[in-house]
């Protein structure tokens, strides 16, 4: 799940799992070196970057690159009595974060680890939702491996590099959801993200979400009559540029719904714009209903 | 109170800082416009304009270089100002190698950072090198050239301390003495690795090169050889910079949206500029959601309604109800956004502004004006 940032991302990815888990399905979502947010939006406490169950079905975490750097060393290393003399040593973690793609590389190794894990025969996880970082940094993060294939010949570092960008390009296994507002920004960002997502990343894009839609409230007649009246006395003058407000503003987004349907050749679902003042468990809830509503049934 | 055009007036340069998405870029173009009207020369540097924000300004042209918005452009929306508004795109990439050219003793040097590989992602790639660059090129603008007033749009960062730190980490990265005597000089790739295992805990290096690979280390000890000598020219510069900031002809303005999670991203930053003693010209809390019902009375219901629409044209009980549903979550809205911009406004005496949601959606120059007014 990406898009420019603010668009509610973390929510529309704390919604879609909810509607996964509805359908029976047990679901891990990633946030990505982030402000922790999906667990708290699903009423849970913070899972941190251990795996946790934030709501029936429902696991998050959140990936660090120091927490990716050791479990990946470890993996690697064998022993973690190694892994601690060489990853603690000052100098090394030094190297670790200026060597520009290493904490991106083992983030998504992590992740990718993850979903392709098994438990007694089956997947660990039916689907996994990475709540990825916005628009740039997202396709920075998901270029890793390809660029590492492209520039290192051999070693662990090129193994993994191959695994995981053979995972990433497979449209059975993975999928890139833009999301959006029906705003100007926000779409030229998902336009141009999803003309980077077919040219440099070559990956699959499934779905794009239009979240906070507002409804089309007022008829035009409505309208005329309403735009006479913004000048009255209350009650009917406050009112009316309420409304007023309210269908420009519905107005606005629907231009810009229609420039993303045109300019993205991908099934949209649109999220309403809901009353929500306190943004929690019950918020994101409804947030799945209308993904499932909009839909027409769970996610593919 | 002064407004925050009164707060920015005297000053030479404004920053315009805040969460991402919420109109730093039309503010900080907004705040140049209004001087370049009242008669003074000035530029407003933007990072990532709206395209037709980029239009409206004579933006359509990329690069790294000031422009004068034309004379046309003012015209063609009735404006005339007595001064001139100049505008430029930043490009990180290409103020890393202006940074580069300037600090390298010969071209060879030069050649030699500019093509190394881990230089080449670093400018592009490495966390806070457009915040670092953004304000390189501010002290270039505001020391070389001669404007009146300068005002800088920055990068959307992830987090408040990114801004003021960025500097200070990569330079930390390119500093690193330890790290320079373990890499360099090497011939090849062989050579680095015998150094390495002779070097402090060698099978720290060992096992460090068996992750990244040999290539890697030799480019990053062929990067950091090629820095030696320049780095102090660095440093004084980001140490320049840094007082720069601090100076009273400099102001920060915040801008915001009214959201909960724009709030607190807002906080930190202010919280931060506070204790780095940066001199705060003002608060604009952008797209908010302007309170329509006068007084502290309920709210009036659909019948209410429904009766005031048949004294002016006839009864509807179904636009009534409407009616007195959108005013109720206008006003919910309104409620709450307040509440959460005053525990901002609570932190600071700055001067501050609010701009209405929708009138802040602007992309030519008359609309930036009315902006202004706004401020």
């Amino acid at each position: 799940m990406t898009g420019k940032g603010g668009v509610g991302k973390s929510t529309v990815s704390a919604a879609l799992a909810l509607v996964a888990a509805r359908a029976g399905k047990r679901v891990l979502v990633c946030e990505v070196n982030a402000q922790e947010r999906v667990a708290a939006l699903l009423g849970a406490p913070l899972a941190g970057p251990v795996i946790q169950e934030a709501a029936p079905g429902v696991f998050t975490v959140n990936v660090t690159p120091h927490e990716a750097m050791r479990e990946y060393g470890v993996m690697v290393l064998r022993f973690r009595t190694i892994y601690d003399a060489v990853f603690e040593n000052r100098l090394v973690r030094y190297f670790l974060r200026v060597v520009p793609s290493l904490a991106e590389l083992v983030m998504l190794g992590k992740i990718l680890n993850e979903a392709r894990a098994e438990e007694g025969g089956r997947p660990r996880w039916d689907l996994v939702v990475v709540d990825a970082p916005a628009t740039g940094h997202a396709v920075q993060l998901l270029r890793v491996p390809s660029a590492l294939v492209d520039t290192v010949p051999g070693g662990p570092l090129r193994h993994d590099a191959d695994w995981m960008e053979a995972m990433l390009v497979d449209p059975a296994r993975t999928s890139v959801a833009l999301v959006t507002l029906p705003e100007e920004m926000p779409v030229n960002e998902a336009i141009e993200l999803d003309a980077q997502v077919r040219g440099v990343l070559g990956m699959h894009r499934g779905a794009l979400f239009v979240n906070a839609m507002p409804e089309t409230r007022f008829s035009p007649g409505e309208e005329a009559r309403l735009a006479a009246l913004v000048e009255a006395p209350p009650p009917l003058g406050p009112a009316a540029r309420a409304a007023r407000l309210q269908a420009l503003r519905a107005g606005q987004a629907a231009r810009y719904l229609t420039r993303a349907r045109a300019a993205l050749d991908l099934p949209a679902t649109v999220i309403p714009l809901l009353p929500i003042v306190e943004w929690g468990r019950a918020a994101v809830e409804r947030v799945a209903d209308a993904i499932e509503a909009g839909a027409g049934g769970g996610p593919a | 109170m002064n407004g925050i055009k009164e707060s920015v007036g005297p000053r030479r340069v404004a920053v315009c800082v805040g969460p991402g998405g919420v109109g730093k870029t039309t503010v900080a173009a907004a705040l140049a416009l209004d001087r370049a009207l009242a008669g003074a020369r000035a530029l407003v540097c933007t990072i990532d304009p709206a395209r037709r924000l980029a239009n409206a300004l004579g933006l359509s042209t990329l690069g790294n270089v000031e422009s004068r918005v034309p004379e046309h452009k003012f015209a063609e929306v009735g404006l005339h100002p007595k001064g001139e508004l100049f505008a430029m795109m930043l490009d990180v990439k290409r103020t890393w190698d202006e940074l580069v050219t300037r600090h390298a003793p010969d071209p060879h040097r030069r050649e030699r950072i500019l093509r190394n590989r881990l230089y080449q992602q670093m400018s592009s790639a490495l966390a806070g090198s457009q915040e670092y660059m953004a304000m390189e090129k501010l002290y270039e603008l505001a020391t070389d050239r001669d404007y009146d007033v300068i005002v800088l749009d920055t990068p959307p960062t992830a987090h408040a301390l990114d801004f003021l730190e960025a500097p200070d980490r990569i330079l930390d990265f390119l500093g690193n003495e330890t790290a320079r005597a373990l890499l360099g000089p090497v011939a090849g790739a062989g050579k680095l690795g015998l150094r390495l295992a002779q070097l402090g805990g060698g099978y720290i290096a060992k096992t460090l090169a068996r992750f990244t690979g040999q290539e890697v280390l030799a480019d990053l000890g062929d990067f950091l050889q090629g820095f030696q000598g320049m780095y102090d020219g660095f440093k004084d510069r980001a140490a320049a910079v840094h007082a720069l900031l601090s100076r009273p002809e400099v102001g920060f303005v915040l801008v915001t949206s009214p959201t909960p999670v724009a709030i607190e991203e807002t906080l930190a930053f202010h919280e931060r500029l506070h204790a780095e003693s940066m001199p705060i010209a003002g608060l604009v809390a952008n797209r908010v959601t302007p309170d329509l019902w006068p007084g502290d009375g309920p709210l009036p219901g659909a019948e209410a309604l429904s009766r005031a629409l048949a004294g002016v044209g006839g009864g509807d009980d179904a636009l009534a109800a409407r009616l007195a549903g959108t005013l109720a979550e206008h006003q919910a809205l309104a409620a709450a956004e307040r509440r959460a911009l005053d525990r901002l406004f609570a932190e600071s005496e700055a001067p501050r502004a609010l701009v209405p949601r929708l009138e802040s959606d602007v992309h030519d120059l008359a609309g930036l004006a009315r902006l202004a007014e706004r401020l």
